[in-house]
């Protein structure tokens, strides 16, 4: 049983068309969040713009996945490995339009930050921007490849994403404290590190999928964890002796 | 069913085994231990070993002379009928390895129950198709097997359909309706396993899901071991699945492991339709 083609040429057709919609999403979502980051970064709004047109394009291949895996399933009752990867394509569509729904909103709010006239530093921002690229560019590369131990990466780096959302949590908490008239730059910056980690985690999703469909098995439910951001409370901060 | 009845192998015994219903069941009915298996010169089975869980379903799975059928058929010694034929190795079936040349076969029959591909009836009614076989072993009055009758058609849901003619010739029944009347036959002796050698590849879609919520509900009773071509009816029919390729026991697992998470890669190819 060395072939590993379907005996039926459509089917393997269809898995092969499934894989390529699967990539081609992928790669219109890689690039959204790759100009949300440089609308951030280098002010770019013509990138701002650019990654929220592609938005529907997304939606639309999200659809056409959909329907194309309830076909499969449908019509060819697939088994094993296929049904595996049919399922986590379903869902993995899911998490690749929830990236690209949170890149055009981070594209949108870097339109709108004014940045004070003592400047912020977004050195932070961009490193953990450069982080979730990275992951989502490997969890991508899961997909396309197949390849679990990417995933595990992925699963694995997730961690490091925290622990900077965490970090920014606190920086940009600390210049709003410093001035209120970083109130208004820092809150949009805090939803867009929020997207960020969101994204990071659907990187993640999209990574126990793909080692889910290729081996079978689930990843502990627990992800290895970086700081919790959510427990690091305003109050908590605001008490600091030092700060007014 | 007593413990030790095969041991004894009488008729006497046969007639007096205690309701399956108020049986307490053994965790394994069937125990296949290193059984081989040859039509002559041809080595068909070899040296498989797997435990068939009672009052669970089993269904054996595999491409065409992979062995699945001609295991179903050492269970009730089939292959006796055909000279050349012969089986090494131990089936263990109540304490009795079922391979024994001593054994008596119209006993063990009485207790592992057929069904075949096509549905089989007698060239009789309806009735005597349920009756014919239960005489064959217990004698019973009129009122008595009247019930019986009665009582497995039921079971099977074809009461209903058959009861104002029941003396009317069983070919006059649907494809679906005959074999339903060959699963009340089969049991209608009270065996303790069911034999089914894809037993609806012949039949509708709805006749197939009568008969499969029939194994459903006929297993709290019964062990049943059950060959199949259809995936899907594996899937959903069975608690085990046991794959052969070749005449070897490839895998064999949960019905819900075999069909997400097949641990061969064999298995895999078979089952996702790969080239063999």
């Amino acid at each position: 049983m060395a072939d590993r083609s379907h005996i039926v040429k459509s089917y393997e057709q269809e898995l092969g068309q499934l894989r390529s919609m699967m990539a081609q999403m992928g790669g219109i979502v890689e690039n959204q969040v790759a100009l949300a980051l440089s609308a951030i970064a280098d002010r770019n709004e013509e990138a701002a713009d650019a990654a929220a047109r592609q938005d529907p394009e997304v939606d639309q291949l999200e659809r056409e996945v959909e329907g194309l895996a309830i076909r499969l399933l449908a019509l060819r009752s697939p088994m094993a490995g296929d049904l595996r990867e049919i399922v986590a394509a379903l869902k993995i569509t899911g998490d690749l339009e929830r990236i690209g729904d949170y890149a055009s909103s981070i594209a949108r709010r870097s339109l709108r930050i004014r940045m004070p006239e003592n400047q912020i530093s977004l050195s932070g921002l961009r490193s953990m921007g450069r982080l979730v690229q990275e992951n989502l560019r490997r969890s991508i590369d899961a997909i396309t490849q197949q390849d679990s131990n990417r995933a595990m990466e992925v699963w694995h780096s997730d961690r490091a994403v925290d622990e900077y959302y965490t970090a920014l949590f606190r920086e940009l908490v600390t210049y709003m404290m410093e001035d209120a008239r970083n109130i208004r730059a820092c809150t949009e910056l805090l939803f867009i590190a929020k997207n960020l980690e969101r994204i990071g985690d659907h990187a993640t999703n999209i990574a126990e999928r793909v080692f889910y469909a290729v081996t079978g098995d689930n990843l502990p439910s627990l992800r290895p964890r970086g700081g919790p951001a959510s427990a690091l409370t305003v109050t908590e901060t605001m008490q600091e002796p030092d700060v007014r | 069913m007593t413990p030790g009845t095969l041991q004894g192998m009488t008729q006497d015994s046969m007639m007096t085994k205690t309701d399956p219903q108020a049986a307490k069941s053994p965790e394994v009915a069937l125990a296949v231990r290193n059984l081989n298996f040859y039509y002559g010169e041809n080595h068909a089975l070899h040296d498989i070993s797997v435990d068939f869980q009672a009052r669970r379903v089993t269904a054996m799975i595999g491409p065409s002379g992979c062995g699945k059928s001609t295991l179903l058929r050492i269970f009730n010694r089939m292959y006796d009928l055909y000279p050349g034929q012969r089986a090494t190795g131990e089936v263990m079936f109540d304490g009795r390895n079922i391979l024994d040349h001593d054994l008596d076969l119209n006993i063990l029959r009485a207790r592992v129950g057929m069904v075949f591909q096509k549905p089989t009836p007698f060239p009789m009614s309806i009735y005597d198709n349920i009756a014919f076989g239960v005489r064959l072993h217990e004698k019973l009055n009129k009122a008595d097997m009247d019930a019986r009758v009665q009582d497995v058609l039921t079971r099977v849901a074809l009461w209903n359909e058959v009861r104002d003619r029941l003396n009317a010739p069983a070919s006059g029944l649907s494809g679906g309706q005959q074999q339903r009347l060959c699963i009340a036959r089969s049991i209608a002796t009270r065996p303790e396993v069911l034999l089914l050698d894809e037993p609806t590849s012949a039949l509708d879609p709805i006749s197939t899901a009568r008969i499969e919520e029939l194994l459903d509900e006929l297993k709290e009773e019964f062990t049943i071991a059950i060959v199949t071509h259809n995936m899907q009816q594996a899937a959903r029919c069975a608690d085990q699945v046991a794959f052969f390729y070749m005449g070897r026991l490839i895998e064999v697992d949960s019905a819900d492991r075999m069909f997400t998470n097949p641990k061969q890669q064999q298995t895999q190819d078979y089952i996702t339709g790969r080239f063999g």
